[in-house]
């Protein structure tokens, strides 16, 4: 069974960027918009990862990703944002709650190779 | 038939026939040969046979006459012209078997001395005399009969003799042909079993060179197989890696774009009024808070000097400040100037008191520009 990554992203191109890079490494994709349906996507089909963006439309990624914890403390989380983020800040206020973090600017291939890793360690 | 194989095995395939066809007519000529030989030889033994009985009836009849004159028996007379008459019928028969006119002749001559022979027992026997007779045994003492008899059979011997040598002729034709039938026959079975074998090589080795250029062709078939799995798999990967590399390059300009207006955004995001500048300090950028400061639009700022906008108050000025644009010369040395006193003048000629606060930009160790902020003391009215 292939591993499952779910996408959270506001917007479309990005989201469909990524599924393509995904789906090629052989991964299952599931992608949505927002924070809205991250519980029923989850519920229905839960990830092996979560790679969220930071600014939803109809939510804060992180106030998001706090309240997936509370059902899925185990599932790992990628964020994946255009927002610069100290490097202090993740791995101290964010540390709890996302497993890593990657700029939007980072290259597709070194994205890929974050999924792939955090989705051995969690499979470990 | 521009087959070169095929052109040679109906080669063989013709001379087989040619053999075939002269082994045929060889062998129905030599048969005829026989044929006319056995007729020949068939009439030899007529004529030997008919000799023999004109041989046979003469001594027969010669007999039978002087047993009839002897003896006057009427038997005797019946017998010698019985005799007589089956040695005239011989005679004709062997007349009219005669194929040449030197057997004809000897065959006349014998006719001849036979029929003085017949013509003197037709004269005793036409007189029919009383047995013993005296003048009729005068008669037949008078007769040179053995000498006409030997000289009857001399000439019979001749023509056996002669009949004799052509049948020994005959047979040694007829070896002679029964021989060059074998030997045609044999022969020409020889020369088609030959051909023929020869066309079978022909075959075969033609059959082996197709299977040979049919392996190559095949061995040649599953390279170029190969070389084509080959090729279509490095284009296969070749299209994933440009398919990668695209998604990659559409991947980093989103991610730029999306960079570009997150920035532009938050910059739009600042109240306070913030102008990039160039190294010569004219304006080359502006936030909507200068628009709502100076009530010019960014397409009549961009460009121009930031002192036509923004100028320093006069009393803040030192000396030396005064003889040099403090603005320029911090940037040169790529330090910031932090909240001057001073004016902005806006698009009605207003002016309002601001501060300005100087940043220099700089990519590495190089100044490339600066951003001031412009900061209002009072509330504005909107000059825009």
């Amino acid at each position: 069974m292939n591993s499952h990554i779910l996408i959270v992203d506001d917007e479309a191109p990005i989201r469909e960027m990524l599924r393509l890079a995904l789906t090629r490494r052989g991964y299952r994709v599931t992608d949505v918009a927002s924070a809205f349906e991250v519980e029923s996507a989850v519920r229905h089909d839960p990830p092996d990862l979560i790679v969220s963006d930071l600014q939803l439309e109809d939510s804060d990624g992180l106030a998001m990703i706090a309240q997936l914890k509370k059902s899925h403390p185990n599932v790992p989380v990628l964020l994946l944002t255009g927002v610069f983020l100290d490097p202090e800040v993740v791995h101290g206020t964010l540390g709890n709650q996302i497993t890593a973090y990657l700029h939007k600017t980072a290259s597709l291939s070194k994205i890929m190779e974050e999924i792939d890793r955090l989705v051995r360690e969690k499979q470990a | 038939m521009n087959d070169p194989t095929i052109r040679r095995v109906l080669i063989v395939f013709g001379l087989a026939a040619v053999a075939v066809l002269l082994i045929a007519t060889v062998t129905v000529r030599n048969l005829n040969r026989e044929a006319a030989s056995s007729d020949w030889v068939n009439h030899t033994h007529a004529v030997l046979s008919e000799l023999q009985s004109v041989s046979a009836n003469l001594r027969a009849g010669e007999a039978s006459l002087r047993t009839f004159v002897f003896g006057g028996g009427r038997t005797d007379r019946l017998a010698t012209r019985d005799a007589f008459d089956r040695l005239e019928e011989h005679v004709g028969v062997l007349q009219a078997l005669m194929r040449n006119e030197a057997q004809s002749a000897q065959a006349d001559n014998i006719a001849t001395l036979v029929g003085r022979r017949l013509e003197f027992a037709n004269s005793i026997l036409k007189e029919n005399p009383a047995p013993g007779d005296a003048d009729t045994v005068a008669k037949l003492a008078r007769d040179n009969g053995l000498a006409a008899i030997a000289e009857i059979e001399r000439a019979i011997a001749k023509l056996r003799d002669e009949q004799m040598t052509l049948l020994a002729e005959r047979d040694r034709l007829s070896v002679i042909h029964a021989q060059s039938t074998r030997w045609t026959v044999w022969t020409g079975v020889a020369v088609n079993f030959l051909l023929l074998a020869g066309a079978v090589w022909l075959i075969r080795d033609d059959i082996a060179a197709r299977k040979r250029v049919a392996a190559v062709l095949a061995e040649a078939n599953d390279q170029l197989e190969v070389k084509v799995r080959e090729r279509t798999q490095e284009l296969a990967t070749a299209n994933e890696h440009l398919a990668a590399e695209n998604l990659e390059r559409r991947w980093a300009n989103e991610a730029l774009e999306h960079q570009i207006h997150y920035n532009q955004v938050i910059v739009n995001s600042i109240n306070d009024a913030v102008f990039v500048l160039t190294k010569s300090l004219n304006i080359s950028r502006i936030n909507p808070a200068v628009v709502h400061l100076t009530g010019y639009d960014a397409p009549q700022l961009v460009n121009r000097p930031l002192n036509s906008i923004v100028h320093l108050a006069s009393d803040s000025a030192t000396p030396h400040e005064q003889l040099f644009d403090p603005i320029l010369q911090a940037l040169k040395e790529g330090r910031d100037l932090r909240d001057l006193p001073a004016e902005t003048e806006d698009r009605l000629k207003r002016r309002n008191r601001v501060t300005l606060t100087v940043f220099p930009l700089q990519d590495g160790a190089k100044v490339v520009g600066g951003i001031a902020i412009v900061r209002p003391l009072h509330p504005l009215t909107s000059a825009s």
